[in-house]
């Protein structure tokens, strides 16, 4: 029984690994390799931020793009019609425009608001498609401090 | 010189002079214990000492100034301005001292100096080299609050800074007038909280956060120490339960930030992998790391410089935490970060000089220490003085990731035999490096828009070397503007659950693994119980909550997790022989289990119930649309949504908030008796007997239902559609609120409803926010006015109107009722609803004119269409339209304007996520918290 137990113990001795290549090394290759995996991985994943011109030649290619919201434009949001989307227009960094289809519902004080992120594509008509918005409004986190005298 | 009027100078001036004293203590306790490290003479470790003492007296006297400050709404400083107001609840004055970028400096600084005075008390014979680097940062962060100019460079920022002295304000008139503060109205309120902050989360979560990033301070400063006394593993006892106590304060600090946007905010969920979140996770994930390679190292030294990276990563990672947040770097990509407000170059050089020092304490020759830190300084000085910072700070982070690996070469190289693979400690090294390369990839993600400063100097080279060798990758880099992975949590999700499934794998077994060698019979012997276990309730989940083979990652982490619950759970009285004492460690990681578990199943299995199943389809649009968020309510209406049906009740106004009251109704399955007809799209159904409806039509059909051969449209319409449930009793009423801001704008607040098993989480999305009033109605949406002739249509989302005629109502009763010079003119409409297109109504609104000016109206209400026209005025033209390009020939008849109110039943739009087994992660949260408590406890009486 004792010695049936001393042989089903695998102690593996370093003995067993070759020479020059030792467990610490397999570790070491395999974690650098899954660390330069990630930091490409990450890249690969991310997203491009590109102003209008660009997304509207790449239809259908995904991108952040950073603008403001257009208020002369109007903004449409039927809830009745669907209750996921708002359409209105955006001018992006360069001063061009463009119509946006939002799939969210028109968020609060949106007409406030001093700055969108939009993520989405481009389709073949000119206009924007928009899976989500990040946006800023003017005092939330940003600082308003206009004591005018 | 002016005398302004009520001002209280005297606060912002002891405030200022306890910083410059702060500071002044931080330099001298540097000094003192620097000197008494390196002399041993106790005269300069005691200076030290008495330094740090009132650097920590000053430091508790600003926080106290900060809150008199606030206290007594002092609006003439910014601070107080900006942070607070008069209307503010008493309860949140905590809040509004941290919410702004100094008052959390302060907090930081405030944990420091308590944890600070522990050590002085603590550390022994540590104390002197502990406190050396401790003061440092306290010298840091005394600067980030000094706020004063050298030249033009701003330096810090301070919270005790006057409006009228603020740089963009000095020179306007108003400065000059002495009773500025009563005469100009802002200064008699402040702009206060933002009502998203004013919450109880909000005074404890930030404490509890801080106070998680200050401990990771203590084995930074001890690792610094054994590496400057050349003991290097002598530092690791009194240490290790400081590291502990890091990771139950920052995982709670984490933990709460999470329960916060999911019982408070509108998020729609506890986590979302934002950068912020991911700037406080990550260096908890590296404290875990370290401290597990504490407890190996402890008893024998085989993985030391791993040991110390992660040591001294981890503040670094904080550092650059505080960095990422607070200098305005990440900037568009997240929704919760502060605007840099000039803090850049110093937070960046903190950051910077840490990386530095840990380098420089690795290296373990004197000479290429000298050498190292000339580079840096030569570094320094190129970068700045020539500006190209960027250059600089890629050279010095190559220069030392060289250094580093000469320094491992050099002196931690092992040449003792390698673990044995049956033993704890390999497999704890393991699990800590697999957590690094966890870390690493979220910072690498985080770090997105980092990237781009970094690539942006080498933008030329880039569009060259791509211009030269037709290379898109390199013309992609030349112009990089890199934004985060849109598809965020996916991207994450990706990466982490592997890591996740690794790292909790490695949890289940690594306590039944026994120090250097282990009996391996035994050991299958302990878990196979638990393994078989998770195996079958694996097996079940994934019936039960439908996991497809595609989902196997989350297969695959399901059991991970199960196994580490149960595995643990089941060593405290197989191993430890229900002996609680040393159960610190295994309760922690059944908590850590159940988190993990809570998370995978509510997330995974989250069910968007608020679908949109009334009208148009978004997937018309674009392919990645969904329409499974939102949800219309007309008020009133009773709506199947889930397994229960809602109803909208009614508005109402408590404080600043506007409460929406729902009410949700069983759902009980609907019986039918020989006889009832029932639509079903555009035919008629009539029982054949008595039945309760199944879950859907097509299967009770054959058996119950007799298709209608003949009928009318009209009965058609009058007809109710199947439906499977009818409502039941009332079970339940949630409240989400709108809270009204004007200031800030509004916030909508969320109203969860928690069962054991699951929770409803609703919050609306959009809502009319005006009451009911003398004058206002708040049944019905606001107004819309269109322009219109006779003879035009209005088409709204639901209906469309023709305007057949406009006529003066001439019968003899209204004429008497109201006199000769009234007028009563109607508007004959014919309104078709565009969902069922054959359904037409009828709507007369009318409006009373008196001598040419509307006064009264009656709008026409259509109940069926959930629409209301009111007529408001009639206007006859004559001559031409005009166009763009002048008159239009041909429309020169008289004609009848009229504008139209138009407005819908009031309604608004909800979103409601049932989260399953979201109260597993809770309690995996306590337990994870008072798992590692009890290691904690059991550390510092040993």
């Amino acid at each position: 029984m004792e010695k049936n137990a001393d042989h089903t113990m695998p102690s593996y001795p370093n003995a067993q690994v070759p020479k020059g290549m030792k467990r610490s090394h397999i570790i070491a290759i395999v974690i650098i390799a899954v660390a330069i995996g990630a930091l490409v991985g990450s890249l690969y994943d991310s997203s491009t931020y590109a102003d209008l011109e660009q997304a509207m030649e790449n239809p259908g290619k995904e991108y952040h793009v950073v603008g403001t919201l257009d208020r002369s434009a109007e903004i449409v949001y039927e809830p009745s019609l669907n209750a996921s989307l708002t359409t209105f227009t955006m001018r992006d960094l360069t001063g061009k425009t463009c119509r946006v289809h939002l799939a969210k519902a028109k968020p609060q004080d949106f007409e406030r608001s001093e700055r969108l992120v939009l993520i989405g594509e481009a389709n073949e008509h000119g206009e924007f498609e928009a899976r989500d918005m990040l946006m800023k409004c003017p005092s939330k986190y940003n600082e308003e401090n206009k004591v005018n005298g | 010189m002016t005398e302004y009027i009520g001002e209280h100078l005297w606060a912002g001036q002891l405030g200022q002079a306890l910083t410059v004293i702060s500071l002044v203590g931080a330099l001298l306790a540097t000094t003192g214990y620097y000197l008494g490290t390196r002399t041993a003479q106790a005269e300069w470790t005691s200076l030290g000492r008495l330094a740090f003492r009132m650097h920590s007296l000053a430091v508790l006297g600003i926080v106290g100034t900060l809150f008199v400050m606030l206290f007594n709404h002092w609006f003439e400083y910014d601070y107080v301005w900006k942070h607070s107001n008069l209307s503010m609840p008493m309860k949140y004055i905590a809040s509004c001292f941290w919410e702004g970028q100094e008052g959390s400096f302060l907090l930081w600084t405030f944990w420091h100096v308590v944890l600070g005075n522990v050590l002085i008390a603590r550390a022994k014979d540590w104390e002197g080299p502990v406190m050396t680097v401790f003061a440092t940062v306290q010298v840091f962060l005394a600067i980030m609050i000094l706020g004063v100019y050298v030249g033009d460079v701003r330096i810090g920022s301070s919270p005790f800074l006057l409006i009228r002295d603020l740089p963009e304000n000095i020179g306007l008139p108003w400065t000059a007038m002495p009773n500025y503060l009563s005469a100009i109205p802002q200064f008699a309120d402040g702009r206060g909280l933002n009502p998203l902050l004013q919450n109880y989360w909000m005074v404890i979560h930030p404490p509890a956060l801080f106070l998680g990033f200050a401990a990771t301070l203590v084995p930074f400063t001890f690792a610094i120490a054994g590496l400057w006394r050349k003991d290097r593993t002598g530092w690791i006892e009194p240490a290790l339960p400081w590291t502990f106590f890091g990771i139950m304060i920052l995982g709670a600090g984490i933990l709460m930030g999470g329960a916060w946007a999911y019982e408070a905010l509108s998020f729609g969920g506890f986590w979302a992998w934002d950068p912020v979140e991911n700037a406080s996770l990550v260096p908890w994930i590296t404290l875990v790391a370290a401290g597990h390679l504490m407890i190996v190292n402890k008893r024998k030294p085989t993985a030391l410089f791993s040991l110390f990276l992660l040591t001294l990563i981890t503040f670094v990672l904080v550092l650059y935490s505080t960095f990422l947040t607070r200098s305005g770097v990440l900037g568009d990509t997240s929704v919760h970060s502060f605007t840099g407000d000039g803090m850049l170059p110093g937070l960046l050089l903190f950051l910077l000089f840490y990386v530095g020092l840990s380098v420089v304490m690795l290296v373990p020759d004197k000479g290429q220490q000298r050498f190292y830190a000339a580079i840096s300084l030569a570094l320094l000085a190129i970068g700045v003085g020539l500006q190209v910072q960027v250059p600089a700070i890629l050279l010095f982070g190559a220069v030392s990731i060289g250094m580093l690996v000469s320094a491992y070469r050099q002196a931690f190289l092992s040449r003792e035999p390698e673990e044995s693979l049956w033993s704890r400690e390999f497999w704890l090294f393991i699990g800590s490096l697999v957590l690094l390369l966890s870390a690493m990839q979220i910072t690498f993600s985080t770090s997105v828009p980092v990237f781009n400063l970094l690539l942006e100097p080498f933008d030329k080279v880039f569009g060259w070397v791509g211009e030269k060798t037709g290379s898109t990758f390199f013309q992609g880099l030349a112009d990089a503007k890199l934004a985060p992975p849109g598809e965020a949590i996916a991207h994450y999700n990706k990466w982490q659950i592997p890591f996740a499934f690794i790292v909790t794998f490695l949890i289940a077994f690594g306590q039944y693994l026994r120090w250097k060698e282990t009996d391996v019979r035994k050991f299958r012997k302990q878990l196979a119980l638990s393994f078989l276990v998770s195996l079958a309730i694996t097996v079940a989940a994934v019936y039960l909550l439908k996991y497809r083979l595609a989902e196997l990652n989350l297969i695959a982490l399901f059991f991970a997790t199960v196994f580490a619950i149960l595995a643990n759970a089941w060593y405290v009285p197989s191993i430890l022989k229900g002996s609680l004492r040393n159960a610190g460690a295994s309760v922690a990681h059944v908590g850590f289990g159940l988190v993990l578990l809570g998370a995978l199943i509510s997330t995974s299995r989250q069910n968007e119930v608020s679908r949109n199943t009334r009208n148009m389809d978004l997937r018309f649009l674009n392919d990645g649309f969904n329409n499974s968020e939102d949800i219309l309510l007309y008020r009133g209406d009773t709506v199947l949504m889930g397994q229960h049906f809602v109803r909208y009740i009614a508005k109402r106004q408590e404080g600043v908030n506007l409460y929406y009251d729902m009410d949700y109704f069983a759902a009980v399955p609907r019986t039918y008796s020989v006889g009832d007809s029932v639509r079903v799209g555009d035919m008629l159904f009539v029982a054949k007997n008595a039945h309760q409806a199944g879950p859907n039509f097509l299967g009770d059909q054959p058996t119950n239902w007799t298709p209608l051969e003949e009928f009318t449209r009209r009965e058609l319409w009058h007809t109710r559609e199947w439906s499977a449930y009818a409502v039941g009793d009332r079970v339940f009423g949630l409240a989400p609120f709108v809270q009204l801001n004007p200031r800030f704008g509004n916030v909508a607040e969320p109203s969860t409803k928690h069962w054991a098993h699951r929770d409803l989480y609703t919050h609306v999305r959009y809502a009319d926010l005006t009451l009911a009033s003398d004058t206002a109605d708040d049944t019905w949406m606001p107004d819309r006015l269109y322009e219109k002739h006779v003879g035009d249509s209005i088409i709204t989302p639901t209906a469309m109107a023709i305007i057949d005629s406009v006529y003066i109502l001439k019968d003899s009763v209204t004429k008497r009722m109201l006199g000769d010079q009234y007028t009563v003119y109607a508007a004959q409409l014919r309104v078709r609803d565009l969902y069922q297109p054959d359904r037409w109504f009828e709507a007369r609104p009318l409006v009373i004119y008196a001598n040419g000016a509307p006064v009264m109206g009656k709008a026409a209400e259509l109940e069926g269409l959930r629409i209301k026209y009111g007529l408001a005025t009639v206007r006859f033209e004559e001559g031409p339209v005009m166009g763009h390009g002048g008159p239009i020939p041909g429309t020169d008849k008289p004609r009848i304007a009229i504008g139209l109110n138009v407005a819908e039943s009031e309604f608004l739009v909800l979103q409601a996520i049932v989260f399953p087994g979201i109260n597993i992660l809770w309690i995996g949260c306590v337990l994870l918290f008072v798992g590692t408590g009890m290691a904690v406890w059991q550390r510092v009486r040993q």
